[in-house]
């Protein structure tokens, strides 16, 4: 149909062109160039018109902050480590109990420090067609642990000697030190051997055997993947601004996103038509950490005057979601070496200006404080209202926000009295040595408070030698109650996680870490089934 | 009915202003229970993200605009003035550098080069008024000089000169007196000017800062619950409206009656 009108159109133009004289007296040259540059346009529009057709079959997402890079080796950024997970495939994976579980390959320990690997039939398929292998893994891990290509995820894996492959579905991974927590640290996507010997910009050409590939990354705002299983096309838009995202979701512009929203706007798409929302609890930390060289904040009691000044479930009732769970320690309830009973310090002011009191603080002497945050705007509100709250028991807390880049590069290099910050899909207790270990100072770990305590390093130590999971559980709670009583870190919440999407979009489900899995089994149902 | 309207919201807005600081308010007490509630009997305005009072913030908000646009003004008008009138008065080379550096400063966008000033001087109220103190003092500096000119071979002043008074002086006692009129009309322009800058550099992040309120920073807030509670957008966007509406209102009046050639053609 539409055809016919285009040519009957494409007609006239030429039958009106042929009747002016000047254009007849220029000749058939011109008539020739004029219909050869019409003619494929009118061509282009047809086809276009064809694809706008399909065009609904492309799933958007809407994105608070955009992927930096699409190279599991170097990503450490939540949006870029939740968007290689559907790149490429990890050896482990982790079940709800963040333990770790086969994903590409099952493992044995032969020796405390000798694992072996199998790959499994699943998932093995590049996305250039090529076949998984051994040397594939091998090539991965040597590339993350050679010092040249300086990888942020080289300090969790150091403890590799030597990659061996035994054949090509079989790779065994020698250790410096036993460590029966191994194979959870083999989390980082495979790419292909050949690939990264011809150095391979994977940081803007992905190329995995996960279950999307990419098709085209055109702006740093727009990301368009295909799902390998059914051809589906997914586009990643960046778009900051929260309000606009909800608008876009609104309009049809985007079809769904996840987090990153204040409580009122989600409120207020879970009464909009063709909008369905679903919650669910988060496992990401939010913490208050203190600088312990400070002089006033070395004191454990003030420390702890900060955390009962704190009225953590008031934020949560009237600033966070309803599934937003208190925090008592860092490894969220449910993970297998987290003590479910703890919940952190209840909001007693009074306690809180007493051990200020006992701390040699008063009113013509207060405690002078300075907290770090990013500028993101809901960040600023919370840390306005806990500057409020401590100042309610007699700290003055003086607020400084600054654009991310600045804001993390203070706290790694420790400029810094108070700042709160979140630990992101934490699954393994390695954690522990990696934020609390009294020689994980920066730039060797995360301990960027200083917190020394010999008793923790002790505890840690015990739990990683210890070969029995029961045992090393049991020593990771008796550390998370001493890092609750010494208070480095003060601990907030576990923010909930929520995902909005247009009425005809079905199938995502929530990961409590937020990652983007859902994905795979996320689509679009036609008009025609919803009518049925 | 056109000037007392105006008069009556700029009245207001001095006494918020003047009065704000001493009122009993608390704009800056947090009551999470009250977040994004709307006017009410008790809170005409009703509350912000944070739980504290709209009604609060917009008059200590007036007092802060206020602050800036007088000082702004006073520093603008004055440096402006003078160094116009001196180039002027004094001519050759002193004016002619003086013209070139007024030009450069004219052909770059005002706010832009406001923006990249409190940029570089971090934010904070006093670097706001230093920065629209920069960018400002160039009109009245071209205006008072286009006067001085047009003015400086009247017979006072060729006196003046002949009895060996100082260019000062002579700029002080025979001059401004008779271009005052026209910069104070650039002036109460200027004041609205003023006011919507700083509004604009604190809706950027780079004026007042928080939790000081400002009606910049509280529509900067605002906008991102605009689709839940919109009053949080609307009680400041109105109050800068019509204070800069005022303004500008009443600043044509004073033209009108300054301005002598226009009355000569009534």
């Amino acid at each position: 149909m539409t055809l016919v009108i285009i040519t009957s159109a494409w007609l006239s133009i030429r039958t009106r062109i042929g009747d002016l004289t000047l254009l007849a007296r220029v000749g058939a040259l011109s008539r020739t160039i004029i219909s050869s540059l019409l003619f494929p346009l009118l061509l282009c529009s047809l086809l276009s018109t064809a694809q706008a057709a399909d065009a609904p079959s492309v799933l958007r997402f809407g994105l608070a902050s955009a992927p930096i890079t699409l190279d599991p080796r170097y990503a450490t950024d939540a949006t870029s480590q939740r968007i290689d997970r559907l790149l490429y495939r990890r050896l482990v994976d982790f079940d709800a109990t963040s333990r770790a579980v086969p994903s590409l390959a099952h493992w044995t320990a032969l020796a405390p420090t000798h694992y072996r690997f199998v790959l499994g039939q699943h998932g093995r398929r590049f996305a250039d067609n090529s076949w998984l292998t051994a040397s594939d893994v091998k090539a991965t891990y040597e590339s993350v642990l050679n010092p040249v290509n300086a990888s942020p995820h080289r300090g969790s894996l150091e403890m590799i000697r030597r990659i061996k492959v035994i054949d090509a579905n079989t790779v065994d991974f020698y250790l410096d030190r036993p460590d029966p927590l191994f194979p959870a640290y083999l989390v980082i996507g495979i790419l292909p051997a050949k690939a990264i010997a011809a150095n391979r910009a994977f940081s803007d050409r992905p190329l995995g055997s996960g279950s999307f590939q990419l098709v085209s990354w055109p702006t740093q705002s727009k990301l368009v993947l295909q799902r390998r299983r059914d051809g589906q096309r997914f586009e990643f838009l960046y778009v900051s601004d929260a309000t606009v995202r909800v608008l876009k979701l609104l309009r049809g512009e985007i079809d769904m996103l996840q987090n990153d929203l204040p409580k009122e706007l989600v409120r207020y798409l879970s009464t909009r038509e063709h909008v369905r929302l679903q919650r669910g609890v988060g496992s990401n930390f939010t913490y208050i950490g203190f600088n312990l060289r400070d002089t006033a904040l070395s004191d454990v009691r003030v420390r702890q005057a900060i955390a009962y000044a704190i009225n953590r479930p008031a934020i949560v009732k009237y600033v966070l979601g309803g599934e937003t769970r208190l925090a008592g320690a860092l490894l969220p309830p449910g993970h297998w070496a987290a003590d479910a009973q703890l919940r952190g310090y209840a909001y007693d002011p009074q306690r809180a200006r007493q051990l200020l009191r006992q701390a040699g603080y008063s009113q013509r002497r207060p405690l002078r404080l300075t907290y770090k945050t990013s500028s993101d705007p809901f960040r600023i509100r919370i840390a306005t209202i806990i500057q409020q709250q401590l100042a309610d028991v007699g700290i003055e807390v003086r607020l400084r926000s600054f654009d991310w880049a600045t804001f993390y590069g203070d706290i790694k290099a420790g400029r810094f009295q108070l700042y709160s910050l979140s630990w992101v899909g934490i699954k393994s207790p390695d954690i522990f040595r990696y934020a609390f270990y009294s020689s994980s100072v920066p730039p060797k770990g995360a301990n960027r408070g200083h917190y020394a305590s010999a008793e923790a390093d002790h505890l840690i130590d015990a739990a990683e030698n210890s070969d029995d999971l029961t045992q090393r559980a049991a020593l990771y709670r008796q550390l998370q109650v001493l890092l609750l009583k010494t208070v480095p870190y003060v601990p907030l919440w576990y923010e909930e996680n929520f995902f909005a999407c247009r009425s005809d979009v079905v199938g995502y489900r929530i990961a409590e870490d937020g990652n983007f899995d859902g994905l795979n089994t996320v689509r679009r149902v036609s008009d025609s089934s919803k009518r049925s | 009915m056109r000037v007392v309207m105006p008069i009556i919201i700029l009245v207001i807005w001095l006494l918020m202003a003047v009065l704000g600081p001493w009122l009993p308010l608390h704009p800056e007490h947090i009551a999470l229970e009250h977040i994004l509630a709307g006017p009410s009997v008790h809170q005409w305005l009703g509350y912000d993200d944070l739980g504290r009072s709209i009604c609060s913030r917009l008059v200590i908000g007036a007092s802060t605009s206020f602050q800036v646009a007088l000082w702004v003004v006073l520093v603008s008008a004055s440096f402006g003035s003078f160094i116009g009138a001196i180039s002027g008065f004094v001519g050759g080379i002193v004016d002619l550098v003086v013209v070139r550096i007024i030009d450069i400063f004219l052909a770059f966008p005002g706010i832009l080069l406001a923006i990249a000033l409190s940029g570089i001087m971090g934010p904070g109220i006093g670097n706001v008024v230093v920065a629209l103190s920069i960018v400002g003092w160039v009109g009245y500096a071209r205006l008072a000089r286009a006067q001085v000119l047009s003015l400086k071979h009247r017979e006072h002043v060729v006196a003046a000169v002949s009895l060996g008074t100082r260019p000062i002086t002579i700029v002080w006692r025979h001059l401004l007196p008779l271009i005052a009129a026209p910069l104070i009309v650039e002036a109460s322009f200027g004041i609205a000017g003023v006011v919507i800058a700083e509004a604009s550099l604190s809706f950027l992040g780079l004026g007042v800062q928080p939790p000081a309120a400002s009606w910049g920073n509280m529509i900067r807030d605002g906008a991102r619950y605009m689709l839940v509670a919109p009053h949080l957008v609307l009680a400041p966007g109105l109050a800068l409206m019509l204070v800069v509406l005022s303004v500008n209102l009443l600043g044509d009046r004073l033209r009108d009656r300054l301005d002598v050639r226009a009355r000569l053609h009534d």
